[in-house]
This record gives C-alpha cells, structure tokens and sequence, in this order.
C-alpha cells in the first residue's frame, strides 16, 4: 500500500473546504475562528506533501517547507490571539458574539 | 502500515473537521478540534518531519486550544446565546460554494501531470541530508542561515499581536484629574466606560465576573 501525492492533496483540499464551509455557514465568531484554523492546517499538510514528494529536487534547502510551515504556525498563533481578543473586546461592548449583530467598527 | 495509518487519520481528520463546523455547543467542537489537530500530527510524522509534528501538539493542541477553551470558559455563553438563525439557504449556498471549490481544486490535483508523476510518499528514503530535512536539527539550521529574515520578522509579528492582544484586552478606564487609576477598584456591575445603557438582569449578574476576570 503506497501514499500517493495526489491523496494528500485531496485530504488537504477536503479540509480546507469544511473550512470554507464553516466560515460561511457559521455566525458565532468563535466557530469562524476555528474553521479558520482548519483552513490554515489544511494548507500545511499539502505543503509538507509536497516538500515530502520532492525532496530530492531541492538540494540547497531541504528543509524550506517545514520552515514555510512553522511561518504559518507563527501566523496562526497570532491571528488565534488577536481574534480572540477582539472577540473579548466586542462581547464586552455588545454582549454578543453573533457576526450577523456587530455592524459597527467604532468601538 | 504507514499507508493504512495516513489513511485512516485522513479519514477521521475529516470527520472532525465535519463535527467543528456543525456542532451547536463550541466546547465540542473544540474537544473535535483536539482530535483533528492530532490526526495531523501523526500525518506530518508518516511524512518525515517528526519536529512538525511534536510542533503541532505543543501549538495546536495545546497552546491555541486552551486558548479557545478558556475563551469559551469566559464568555460563559447560555443556549439562548448560542443560538444562530442560520437561514436554511445560506447553508444550502455555503456547502455549494465549498463543493464547488473542491470540485475545482480535485479537478486541478487530478489534471496535474506534476502530481501524477510524484513518487510514494511512504516509501524509505536513503540516508544522507535529505532524509534528516524534518528534524529538528536540519530545520534550526534552516530556519536559522537560509530562512533568518523571515524568523526575524515572524518574531516581529508575534511582538504585534502580544502588544494588540494586550491592548484589546485591557479595561479602559478614564484618567480622572488628581487620581491615578490603580487597577484595584471594582467596576459597578452593568456600567460600561463609555456610558453605555445599563445591561438587562442576566447580563449584569454576569458582568463583574467577567471584567474581573478579563484582565490578564
């Protein structure tokens, strides 16, 4: 029994669309932020599929899609953290986490 | 064995991604977020780079999830909150954006003659430098020759969203002339600083709790 690339790449596409899909069908922003992190992690398994796949055709820098990975870690760190407060700062205000009420930007 | 086990964390990761993005109660799908974090751990492992995927725990399933946990824990949200009036056509008109987009992006991956000809991921690869490229010796060289800009600017941007989630966090409270703000005195339960109407009765039992606790 093999892995194929193209199996990693459909798990990953798959992911990232239940991603989309939570974006989109959900209105508490905690739920968005979470399929967020879905999307993020979907898109880190297809690279290390493929920096697995052609390893041998990037000499110089073996280990550039973990590091590509780690970058998106380190962004998905900080957006969790700012999101998350701003989601605490706005139920503070409004007494809501509904995406669908908070249609104001002055705080 | 390494086939059967990427698959069948394929399939689960799947699953609870489904469950994340359906449940009702955010505790569970955050308990089904802990699940899918670790099914990707153990894929970045068949995929040699064993960093990745103790990485991935440590963040993920550690760091950010009680991130989230304790996020939920504060807000303390009753059912009448969580309750979302989702119209039955906006779920209809998400899962086909979401249906569409894999369609396409499946229909790029079959297509894709790179893809076709890529070799077996589970297959032994033969000792040298790129066998060790994900682990965590090759990846601190890395990140710290070829990749040092981009660490030194990541480390910039974890800075940022200290300092901004500090600052979105804090209470602001007006400087009054003569008395400096000590940081000690409890907030009167259901007013706002910015003079915002009182907060109905369930919401104000709650208040203090939550702007006590809110400080870091």
């Amino acid at each position: 029994m093999t892995i194929s690339l193209a199996f990693c790449l459909y798990l990953s596409a798959a992911l990232f669309c239940v991603g989309v899909y939570g974006v989109l069908s959900r209105q508490n922003l905690i739920l968005v932020l979470m399929s967020l992190e879905l999307m993020l992690n979907a898109v880190n398994l297809s690279l290390i599929g493929f920096g697995r796949a052609f390893l041998p055709s990037a000499p110089a820098d073996p280990s550039g899609p973990q590091v590509f990975v780690i970058m998106v870690l380190a962004v998905a760190a900080a957006e969790a953290s700012v999101g998350l407060s701003i989601l605490l700062a706005v139920f503070r205000k409004w007494r809501t986490t509904h995406s669908g009420e908070i249609d104001l930007l002055k705080g | 064995m390494d086939a059967i086990v990427f698959h069948i964390c394929g399939l689960i990761s799947v699953i609870a991604a489904g469950i994340v993005v359906t449940r009702k109660n955010p505790v569970y799908s955050t308990v089904s977020l802990v699940t899918f974090f670790i099914c990707i751990a153990l894929e970045f492992l068949i995929l040699r780079s064993p960093f990745l995927a103790v990485v991935q725990v440590l963040v993920y399933a550690g760091a950010i999830m009680v991130l989230f946990l304790f996020v939920i824990m504060l807000l303390n949200l009753t059912p009448l909150e969580l309750k979302e009036d989702v119209s039955r056509r906006r779920k209809v008109v998400a899962g086909a954006i979401s249906v569409a987009l894999f369609a396409l992006l499946a229909t790029a991956i079959a297509r894709s003659p790179t893809v076709r000809g890529a070799p077996d991921l589970a297959a032994p690869l033969a000792p040298g430098p790129l066998a060790v490229a994900g682990e965590t010796e090759a990846i601190g060289v890395a990140l710290f020759t070829t990749h040092a800009l981009a660490f030194e600017y990541s480390s910039i941007l974890i800075l940022v969203a200290i300092v901004g989630a500090i600052y979105l966090t804090k209470k602001r409270r007006p400087l009054r002339a003569g008395l400096r703000p000590t940081g000690l005195e409890a907030q009167a339960p259901g007013t706002t600083e910015s003079g915002a109407a009182p907060a109905p009765s369930p919401e104000a039992r709650r208040a203090p709790a939550l702007e006590v606790r809110a400080s870091p």
